[in-house]
């Protein structure tokens, strides 16, 4: 958990949940696991306030809870997960991808799931129905049949899991709580230092059976009181449907294997052509189930098995596959290897490899793109070549001198590039030592990550700041719009609609432009930094798991 | 540049024995906040799915600032100190009670307690009561009218858990919660008026009517 990790992880905190969710947090994540008591007394918060924000924030899986150090008698401990509060950057990606994946449905119960964090089925699939309905013609309403049934589709492709049963934590309640059936237990409530995943237990992916019939219900506007009173009443007669006690999350890591197969089709589609990224994504699709989530590289696939799959719309002949396939073997990009002859060769994806080299390439091009192409061809030789003297680095870079010389010191100053001492005597005497440069490829992909997590940060500071001096001009233009539409709804004659719009002036106008203009860069900023940052964790995490 | 290095002879004795000419001089002070950018970076893609998300981000965000979990302080800084504000701050206390959770997911410590005015359970073990938790009988009647709408909602959170045994730490807690709960109705029932039907003047022109029928004098 670095300075920065943290600093960002306040900032989306405090962006949605508020300040008060942001410092409990931060006090969280700065000082690691506290009870209670101890956090109320250092962040001087209220017991009420306190208490509530780690209700959000473990209801939002920001935050685990488990017995205390000592013992099952000491209180429980809170802990915050940084990544877990991270991830709320990528949140409009996988609304996106459930959107392309599941229609719109799909994309309205990623939505809720993650607003509302740990939610049962039944509730989702009420609340979508009705938002469905909402934006549905009139008179059509949504069936939860069908929202059911794209449920259960994202549970089955595992984009959804249960949510894993708690142990009893440090209760001084004697009677025995009632616990899903699901739940292994644990009576004594030992001390276990690592949290079970959701996916040690066994009913993770199990649909429960509900009985939800019924269709959504369309909210009429004109009817406020009405509708408080009809929504009060709901909530009034807890309908049981089978499901209670099981909740859902979104499980994250199934998004970012989705997202790193996208990545690696849309690599091997740029360098090669469309055609080899389908042959590429045919042979992930094939690839999913029996594939597991840390493996090296595919299970080996025939090519006669590939063939097979491909989508007939592309018409490959067999012999052309097998050119395409040997294309894609002898890339240096290394997506594709061969693992054997049988079956017309047996061909893997590398995953690891591939994600390697795509944060190579990102490495690469942030060299460029900062120091030039020159530095950058200097950049790439020493990640190909590992150690050369700086006589060498000139020699292979066809660089002068003197320039190359002035490049490498700008590296070694930014530490891009590292400087390997090899004596040649014991007592290190300068002139009789090789100085090697070189350029460790896990250590850079580390460090850029964490520029990066800075550079989102800065820029979510500067998009609060731009919001917050603009903020009197922000309140007075919402509540014109206010009036237009209550105007608009009531049917106002245009003279009256045109003189509501002059009363803000022409250069605030082009001030409100400017600013929105300005906020919407920031926003898109952030969402394609956080591209990067996934390509450089996942590349990260590959190496943590075969190490 | 190797002419100024050769000037200026400075530190930093691995550079130097990199046979050559000297470094670069060290610096000496920190880099500045905004360093002069030699390359302007490349301009953000563009495009229907980078709009798309860019949408998706803020209706989020939006979504998320009307939701029981985003937690808004009780202190609200206004410009000037109005009137209202003491029975404003009972209102703000409701919405932090709207949401309530699946408590057997939580830890016991963690569960709000709403008391009902009307409770005579509150255990002897009380420091110095304040002076104003005299008014507790003219409370009830208050406490109703004031509460109807939201009583039956709060009926649920209750807990009748001051008969069970509590540590005295827990105890001294829940004292705190109660003192501040009985503050708060402390200053609702300083008036006569239903807190509901206050209206400080505050919204007056900014709304715009439903019906435009009415003149508005």
């Amino acid at each position: 958990m670095t300075a920065q990790e943290v600093r960002l992880c306040g900032l989306l905190l405090r962006e949605h949940f508020g300040e008060v969710v942001e410092k409990v947090g931060t006090h969280l994540l700065k000082c690691g696991a506290q009870n209670l008591r101890t956090i109320i007394h250092e962040t001087g918060l209220s017991v009420d306030l306190v208490k509530k924000s780690l209700c959000v924030l473990v209801q939002h899986g920001a935050s685990t809870f488990s017995s205390g150090r000592k013992g099952p008698g000491s209180p429980t401990e809170y802990h915050a997960s940084c990544d877990r509060i991270l991830r709320i950057l990528r949140y409009p990606r996988y609304i996106y991808t459930a959107k392309t994946l599941y229609g719109d449905t799909g994309e309205l119960i990623i939505e809720e799931l993650l607003q509302r964090g740990h939610t049962t089925m039944s509730s989702t699939v009420k609340t979508v129905a009705d938002r469905l309905t909402q934006n549905m013609a009139e008179g059509l309403t949504m069936d939860y049949s069908e929202v059911s049934s794209t449920f259960s589709k994202l549970v089955e492709t595992h984009f959804l899991q249960r949510c894993p049963p708690l142990p009893r934590v440090g209760n001084k309640d004697s009677s025995a709580p009632s616990e899903t059936p699901a739940a292994p237990g644990t009576p004594a409530a030992p001390v276990n230092t690592a949290p079970p995943t959701p996916e040690s237990f066994p009913e993770c992916y199990k649909v429960p059976s509900v009985t939800l019939i019924g269709r959504g219900k369309r909210q009429l506007a004109s009817e406020d009181g009405e509708e408080q009173r009809s929504a009060k009443r709901a909530k009034m007669d807890p309908e049981t449907h089978g499901d209670e006690g099981i909740y859902w999350q979104v499980n994250f890591e199934r998004f970012h294997l989705h997202f790193r197969d996208q990545t690696i089709i849309s690599a091997v589609a740029n360098k090669l052509d469309q055609t080899s990224s389908e042959i590429v994504r045919t042979m992930l699709r094939m690839s999913e189930v029996t594939t597991s989530p840390m493996a090296t590289c595919t299970k080996p696939l025939s090519a006669n098995e590939i063939f097979r799959s491909l989508p007939p719309s592309y018409n490959i002949l067999r012999p052309i596959l097998d050119q395409y396939l040997t294309l894609l073997v002898d890339d240096p990009m290394e997506f594709v290897g061969k693992a054997g002859e049988s079956g017309g060769g047996m061909f893997v994806v590398n995953l690891h490899r591939a994600l390697a080299n795509l944060a190579r390439a990102t490495l690469e091009s942030v060299v460029q793109e900062r120091f030039g192409s020159r530095s950058a061809r200097i950049f790439r030789l020493l990640l190909r070549k590992r150690h050369l003297e700086q006589k060498q680095v000139e020699d292979f870079a066809m660089i002068p001198a003197k320039e190359a010389k002035d490049m490498l010191y700008t590296l070694l100053s930014q530490n891009l590039v590292q400087l390997q001492e090899i004596p040649k005597t014991p007592d290190y005497a300068p002139s009789r030592t090789f100085y090697l440069y070189t350029v460790n490829q896990l250590p850079t992909a580390r460090m850029l990550l964490q520029s990066c997590y800075k550079t989102v940060a800065n820029l979510v500071e500067r998009r609060l700041f731009e919001t917050k001096e603009s903020k009197r001009l922000l309140e007075k233009s919402q509540r014109i719009e206010a009036i237009l539409a209550s105007l608009q709804v009531s049917g106002a004659e245009p003279e009256q609609l045109t003189e509501v719009e002059e009363m803000i002036t022409a250069p605030e106008k082009q001030q409100l432009d400017t600013l929105r203009l300005h906020i919407n860069k920031l926003d898109s900023a952030e969402n394609q930094v956080d591209e990067t940052i996934f390509l450089l964790e996942s590349y990260i995490n590959s190496t943590n798991a075969s190490s | 540049m190797a002419a100024r290095g050769r000037g200026q002879r400075t530190l930093s004795f691995t550079m130097e024995t990199v046979k050559g000419d000297a470094p670069p001089p060290s610096v000496q002070q920190p880099t500045p906040v905004f360093p002069v950018m030699e390359r302007k970076p490349l301009p953000l893609t563009g495009g229907e799915e980078a709009e798309y998300l860019l949408a998706l981000k803020q209706d989020f965000r939006g979504a998320m600032r009307s939701l029981p979990c985003f937690i808004q302080p009780l202190v609200t800084h206004r410009d000037v100190e109005r009137y209202s504000d003491k029975y404003n701050r009972s209102e703000q206390m409701d919405k932090l009670l709207d949401w309530a959770p699946d408590w057997k997911r939580f830890p016991r410590e963690l569960r709000v307690h709403v008391r009902k005015p009307a409770r005579d359970s509150v255990s002897a073990a009380v420091q110095s009561p304040p002076p104003q938790m005299k008014k507790k009988g003219v409370k009830d009647k208050e406490e109703v009218l004031l509460k109807l709408e939201s009583l039956e909602k709060k009926e649920e959170q209750e807990t009748s858990e001051d008969e069970e045994g509590e540590t005295k730490k827990k105890q001294e807690e829940e004292e705190a919660e109660g003192e501040e709960e009985y503050d708060e109705e402390e200053f609702e029932e300083e008036t006569d008026y239903i807190m509901s039907y206050f209206d400080n003047g505050e919204d007056f022109g900014g709304d715009s009517d439903d019906n435009m029928d009415e003149a508005i004098y």
